[in-house]
């Protein structure tokens, strides 16, 4: 056996010429693998819009806080007490007790809804809408990353609409009620205030929520009335509150 | 020093050596059905079958079994002419050697051989058959029609043979006896009992049943190409052996030697 050298050689080439379906079906299943990862990484970015959201209301938290700030400057408002009452909620987001911010809502308007954030995913796309309107009318030139945050909120809302009618939680109607006040839907907020009142008659701010919407309606005596009733029902100091600046 | 494949390499050189005849299943059952023949009143028996399918040693292993029980002459080298064959033939049918200068008769010896029916029964064994021409194996037939002498015909199964087959035997045989090639099964039994009987057994049980698989593949059961094969791995074997013993496992032949061979031997191409 003298010619070993080039036999060995030919095998080698016997050998890479054999094997190459095999690399070339490891590439191709690779490239498959790839491809499938890609594709499932792709549908997880677009598919779970909460987490894409959460990203977009931390954002959307801080640029709000700055706005609420310059709005405050701009209407002249004594800004060490209001910094006060609004900067602790934007950094301690539940921490603001709901009976604190109801009374208050034509001014800390945002408080509620970040507490809110923490307790549902679905509460802050509503939120980002409440917050994309301040933004609109603030900074027009942020608008583009508005009108996308605008757009999902329109289905959370039906969704915890949807989910009410299911549950009939009466977190879901207080929660559209609180949204709907701050949109400035009357209507609306006085319809799932009164929603929130057949599932469960003793939430101090779903009465507010409630007759602050029919004052907003125009039907002041009417509120007064009915407040004057939940308040010999429950006796709630915040309820006397109110019922006094209605009446005065 | 000696190596170990040297002795196993020379176990598969091929040859028609009846000590080298294996006794396999299918080799079995073709031998007994051409001793069935042999006592049936026929004239021509052909054996058939491709190169290497193990006609030649069948018939040698026959002659060797019955040599003693029938009068049977094994005829293992084609004569190049008529009157050499017919020399061979005289010899053995008038156990004389013809004289010098003299030929043989045709006509003589076909009656010659009618006077020998019923006396004695001959049996030849024609290997190589297809080397004769169609005038030779017509003179055979006529010999075969005495009745005193029973040609057994060993004939290549190729594509051309196979047509010269049919023509000049298919209406004067009367019996045709195919071989094939092994299984694998069979060819596992050859290539380990090849080498038991030399015992060589750490050999044998270095060829595994993946490697037998792979020979068989390459060989497709034909013995004369296993034999090939096998002395061109060992071959392979005693050189790294002796000059590179890195490069072999003793325990089991590698993949790549197999291929090797086959590389050389032509059974697969880069």
């Amino acid at each position: 056996m003298y010619d070993i050298k080039p036999l060995e050689d030919e095998w080698k080439k016997y050998n890479n010429k054999k094997r190459k379906p095999i690399y070339l079906t490891v590439l191709l299943l690779i490239g498959i693998g790839i491809g499938v990862f890609i594709l499932f990484n792709v549908k997880e970015i677009s598919l779970p819009e909460f987490n894409t959201t959460r990203n977009i209301v931390s954002k959307v938290d801080t640029r709000s806080s700055v706005l609420l700030e310059d709005k405050l400057t701009t209407l002249q408002i004594k800004k060490s007490e209001l910094i006060e009452d609004i900067k602790p909620p934007v950094k301690m987001n539940v921490e603001v007790s709901k009976e604190e911010t109801i009374p208050e809502l034509p001014i800390v308007e945002n408080i509620p809804i970040l507490e809110e954030v923490k307790k549902k995913r679905i509460t802050k796309k509503v939120y980002k809408k409440q917050v994309s309107k301040k933004i609109k009318v603030d900074a027009p030139r942020k608008k583009m990353h508005l009108n996308i945050i605008e757009s999902s909120s329109v289905s959370a809302y039906k969704d915890v609409e949807k989910r009410f009618y299911e549950s009939h939680d009466a977190d879901d109607s207080l929660f559209l009620a609180k949204s709907y006040f701050r949109k400035g839907n009357y209507k609306k907020a006085e319809y799932w205030a009164l929603q929130t009142n057949k599932v469960n008659k003793y939430i101090d701010e779903s009465w507010l929520i409630f007759v602050k919407a029919k004052v907003k309606l125009g039907r002041k005596n009417e509120a007064i009335r009915v407040l004057t009733n939940y308040v010999k029902m429950s006796d709630s100091s915040k309820a006397k509150n109110l019922l006094l600046r209605l009446k005065n | 020093m000696k190596s170990r494949y040297e002795a196993a390499k020379n176990v598969f050189i091929d040859s028609i050596d009846i000590d080298d005849y294996i006794e396999l299943s299918s080799s079995v059952t073709a031998y007994k059905q051409l001793e069935h023949s042999m006592d049936k009143p026929l004239k021509m028996i052909l054996l058939f079958g491709r190169p290497g399918t193990g006609k030649s040693i069948l018939l040698n292993r026959i002659q060797e079994k019955l040599k003693h029980q029938k009068e049977i002459h094994y005829f293992d080298t084609p004569a190049t002419n008529e009157k050499e064959f017919f020399h061979k033939l005289f010899k053995v049918l008038t156990k004389q050697d013809l004289p010098h200068n003299t030929e043989v008769n045709f006509s003589a010896l076909v009656n010659f051989c009618k006077n020998l029916r019923g006396k004695r029964e001959i049996v030849i064994l024609l290997d190589e058959a297809q080397m004769y021409g169609p005038e030779m194996m017509e003179k055979i037939r006529l010999i075969s029609d005495s009745r005193s002498v029973k040609f057994i015909v060993s004939l290549h199964k190729t594509d051309d043979e196979d047509l010269i087959a049919k023509e000049h035997f298919q209406s004067r045989i009367w019996e045709v006896i195919e071989l094939k090639n092994a299984t694998h099964e069979d060819q596992t039994a050859y290539i380990h009992k090849k080498l038991l009987k030399k015992n060589l057994f750490e050999i044998a049980n270095s060829i595994k049943e993946k490697d037998m698989k792979l020979i068989h593949a390459f060989t497709k059961g034909n013995f004369r190409e296993c034999n090939k094969l096998i002395f061109t791995i060992f071959e392979i074997c005693e050189y790294y052996d002796k000059n590179e013993p890195s490069k072999i496992n003793y325990d089991n032949i590698p993949q790549r030697i197999i291929e090797m061979a086959a590389l050389k031997l032509g059974y697969i191409h880069v």
